[in-house]
Parts: C-alpha cells; sequence; structure tokens
C-alpha cells in the first residue's frame, strides 16, 4: 500500500503559530505531528509516501528530507509556484492534490491510504486494508464513533449495515445528525477513483469526490474503527492534545527525554537547582535549559530546548517553544510561546514586541535590553510586588 | 486620549474612550489624571471596557498615577478583556491593583 499525506493546508485555525511553522510541523512534545503520522504508516509497512506542500513547503521538505530517515520513501508534490522568490500557492483541493501527482506518473498503481498531516492516528491500518478488500470498495473512509453531543464538530456519515455509505452530514446539530459516526480524513483508493477527479482543477474529497460515487452508486464503504485521533485542527486542539500525551492518555505515545524526576522528563545538559525550584509534574524539559533558584514550573507543562527561566519566574501550564525566556518578573500561567506571541489556550495572542513585553517573555537568543519602558514599569512593579 | 469622568461616592470613575493604550497615549493620559489628582481626587474607577491594547508603557502610566495618589489613595481596574487582563497578569499588575468585572461590580465591593 502506497500513501499520500495532505500538506498543504495554510493552517488559518491555528494562526498565530502557522504563520512561522505549517500544521503537520507543529510539534507534539518535541515532534512534528506529521513525524508521528510518518512513523505509524512505517510500523504498518507502508513505506511510499507522497505529500503535496505548499505554505511553507522548505520547511516541511527540509526536515523529512527523502524520508531515509524515517525508514521510508518520500515524494514531495509542490502546488504552487515561486514568483519572485515568493511561494503563491495555487489550492488544488485534496481530490486535485491526488490529481496532480496522478498525472505526473501514474504514481498510485495499486490501494492506497490518504491521511492528513494535522492529526496523530494510531488506526489499524492493516484492519481496514482487509476491510476494504473484502468489500471489493473503491473507496474506504476510516469512521469513528462520537458522543452525540460531539457531531456538531464534525462531517457526519450514515452507513448501512453492510459498511456501504448512504449520505453525508456536514456539522449537523445534535437532533438532526442521521448518526455518531464521523469522518476521520483518513480514506483508501483504488486507483480507478482518479475516473472520478478532473485534471487540472480544485478538487476536493469531501465536498466533490464522495458525492460523485454515491450518485455513479461506486463502492463507496466506511468503516468504523476504534483508535486514537489527535487533531490539532485549531489552538485549542493543539493545546488539549499537548496536554493529553504528558498526561500519558495516549498508549503507545512515549514521550522524549528521559525521568529525572517522578513526573519530570528531561534532555540532557540541563541546568537546575533541583533543591532550589519547584517543579511539578508532569513536565517536559528540553535539552540545555536554565533554570534558576526560586523559579516555579508546574505542570502539565512543556519547555524547550535552550529555555531560560529566570530566578523566580513563575510558569503554570504553559507550552514554551525553543529558546523561550522568562524573566523573573513573569508569571505564565496556561500561555503558549511561539513565534515571538503569547498565545492563549483559545487561540487570542500579544505580540510579545508590539506590546513591549520583552522583560517579561522574549527569544532567549535576544540580548536583553529593555526599553525605557520596560525598564521603567519593571522597577516600579519590583517596588510593589517584591516588597 | 478621550476619557469620560463620572463621580459616584468617593470614587471618581474614569472610562478611557481609546482602543489602543500605547507609547503615543500614555503620556497624555498621565496629564489628564494628573490634573484629577491636582483637583483633589485620590481615589479612582479606572474602566478599561473600550480598551482592546495596552503595551507596557500603558502600563506604566497606570502604574505611575498610583504612586502619584501615593498611600491614601485608591485605584480599582475595571472591564479588562482577554489582552488587557492579560497584560495585567503576566506583569504581575494584577496583585497590585484590585481588579473588577465592571465599574457596579468594583463601586459595590467598596461600598
Amino acid at each position: 500500500m502506497k500513501a499520500m499525506i495532505l500538506a498543504a493546508g495554510k493552517g488559518t485555525r491555528v494562526r498565530p503559530i502557522t504563520w512561522t511553522l505549517p500544521k503537520p510541523m507543529i510539534p507534539l512534545i518535541r515532534k512534528p505531528v506529521m513525524e508521528l503520522l510518518i512513523e505509524h504508516l512505517h510500523r504498518h509497512g507502508v513505506l511510499d509516501i507522497a505529500i503535496n506542500t505548499s505554505h511553507l513547503a522548505p520547511l516541511i521538505e527540509n526536515y523529512f528530507r527523502d524520508g531515509d530517515r524515517f525508514g521510508v520513501r518520500i515524494v514531495y508534490s509542490f502546488e504552487g509556484a515561486l514568483v519572485d522568490g515568493e511561494v503563491q500557492g495555487m489550492a488544488l483541493g485534496s481530490a486535485g492534490g491526488m490529481r496532480k501527482i496522478q498525472d505526473f506518473s501514474g504514481f498510485f498503481d495499486e490501494t492506497f491510504v490518504v491521511l492528513c498531516g494535522d492529526a496523530l492516528v494510531d488506526v489499524d491500518l492493516g484492519r481496514v486494508l482487509q476491510f476494504h478488500k473484502e468489500k471489493k470498495a473503491l473507496a474506504t473512509i476510516v469512521l469513528r464513533d462520537v458522543p452525540r453531543e460531539q457531531v456538531t464538530k464534525y462531517g457526519v456519515v450514515e452507513v448501512c449495515k453492510d459498511g456501504r455509505v448512504l449520505r453525508f452530514q456536514e456539522k449537523p446539530s445534535v437532533e438532526e445528525a442521521v448518526s455518531t459516526v464521523i469522518n476521520t480524513g483518513i480514506y483508501l483508493f483504488e486507483p480507478r477513483v482518479f475516473d472520478f477527479i478532473p485534471s487540472g482543477q480544485e478538487f476536493d474529497i469531501g465536498g466533490q469526490l464522495f458525492p460523485a460515487l454515491v450518485a455513479a452508486n461506486e463502492a463507496l464503504y466506511g468503516v468504523v474503527e476504534p483508535f486514537n485521533w489527535l487533531d490539532i485542527g485549531s489552538i485549542p486542539d493543539f493545546w488539549e492534545a499537548t496536554r493529553m500525551l504528558l498526561e500519558k492518555q495516549l498508549p503507545g505515545f512515549e514521550l522524549p527525554g528521559q525521568e529525572v524526576r517522578p513526573g519530570i522528563r528531561a534532555g540532557i545538559n540541563l541546568r537546575v537547582p533541583w533543591d532550589r525550584v519547584n517543579i511539578q509534574g508532569p513536565v517536559y524539559i528540553g535539552s540545555g535549559t536554565d533554570i534558576g533558584a526560586g523559579a516555579t514550573l508546574i505542570g502539565p507543562s512543556v519547555v524547550g530546548s535552550g529555555c531560560v527561566l529566570q530566578e523566580g519566574a513563575v510558569v503554570r501550564e504553559c507550552i514554551l517553544g525553543d529558546y523561550t525566556r522568562v524573566s523573573s518578573a513573569a508569571v505564565l500561567e496556561r500561555k503558549i510561546i511561539s513565534g515571538g506571541k503569547c498565545i492563549d489556550p483559545t487561540g487570542q495572542y500579544l505580540d510579545i514586541n508590539e506590546s513591549q513585553i520583552g522583560w517579561i517573555v522574549d527569544d532567549a537568543r535576544k540580548r536583553m535590553q529593555l526599553t525605557a519602558a520596560e525598564a521603567e514599569l519593571w522597577e516600579q512593579v519590583r517596588d510593589y510586588v517584591m516588597a | 486620549m478621550k476619557i469620560d469622568c463620572k463621580e459616584a461616592g468617593r470614587y471618581m470613575v474614569v472610562k478611557v474612550l481609546e482602543q489602543r493604550m500605547g507609547a503615543d497615549r500614555a503620556a497624555n493620559f498621565k496629564d489628564e489624571m494628573c490634573k484629577l489628582i491636582d483637583q483633589g481626587h485620590t481615589a479612582f474607577v479606572l474602566d478599561l471596557s473600550e480598551v482592546n491594547f495596552i503595551d507596557s508603557t500603558g502600563l506604566g502610566a497606570i502604574l505611575s498615577i498610583l504612586k502619584r495618589v501615593g498611600k491614601s489613595g485608591d485605584i480599582l481596574v475595571t472591564g479588562a478583556s482577554n489582552t488587557v487582563g492579560s497584560m495585567f497578569k503576566l506583569t504581575r499588575m494584577d496583585r497590585v491593583f484590585q481588579m473588577y468585572p465592571t465599574v457596579d461590580e468594583a463601586l459595590s465591593a467598596r461600598v
């Protein structure tokens, strides 16, 4: 079986993180979500993988390269054009992206699986493939049963007893939902599916291809599988997924680093005066991080590599990107620090430069040079708070 | 800097009628507040419900007013939006000022 990973999206719902990082590269405790996905494909013997890229494509392509490091073979399908050195995206849609690859060389010459690059899944692909073959399906959708109150967030699918798809509902109300099984964005296809996808135009799997298959009375099946599915389609999703992984709620997911104290995992070469800090897990601390005496770090939290938590800094339930400096003056509670932004779990954010809060939290590689206003405020706050 | 002032008991309720309290507005805000202090007011409810952006200069201006009214003074902050509230919390200024969701809640808490 071959695979295609959809990785060309702009990730608008995960801004501001996706201003600087394409969604598949968002790390779930150090590892880009797509790396976890590729590892899963490798475990299931899926070794030839096509990835479509567009938004911030070099970040994906330079990380995974030809796939050798992950034991797979990767080819990229770049969707867009370089105009004056700038990438201009070319929207092809999910099915249109598949078609572009097929038109190039007929890459998909056997059953293939299509997945989104921004969700962590541990679905048993072998079992899905067996179902797909048994049904002689042209397309199989992997479905998941969810509590009824959650159907409003998803594409609901109605299937009959033998698994044949009857109809789709996009984000229905709880009352109107015809079932509680939802489309997870994982599909198996036979190459003949390209008969239903036009060349050189935008075409969507869910919105156009599947309705066309239903209308043509083709063998479109759905199989309900119990599996873990961590979607990071939005900032709240990313927040929840990271916390779930820290709290070991996903079986099979191995946290990186070594357990250096109960509930505290860490990389190497840390500088932490353990007897003079208050650190409560679950916490992951990246390599080369420097934590000052009197600092407080409460989990679930992730501290990236090369971070500095100065003396007395308070960090509670945060996800700090690499090279984050948290100053002595700071109380960081339920924040994500990424790409120069200080982000709430809801997605609201402050720009660190614009708000002049570099004296609270900033890039640790920058010289700590306070503006006059910052220095004055720091002094005054210190007078009041530290007194 | 546009502000709206209303007396309520011993408090002067000052509503900031600007969306941004950044470096360009802070000095002006300080001047307006100093005028009120010079008139003898020392207790304020500062209503920030219209403000959706504040930076360190803006926070510094509010803190300097507190300094100016001194120990006898009292400044309550109300209506801080998510982002403004975040700034108070990040800088620990939420420990310097008592903060309330609305002016009414601030006033009734102080009756």
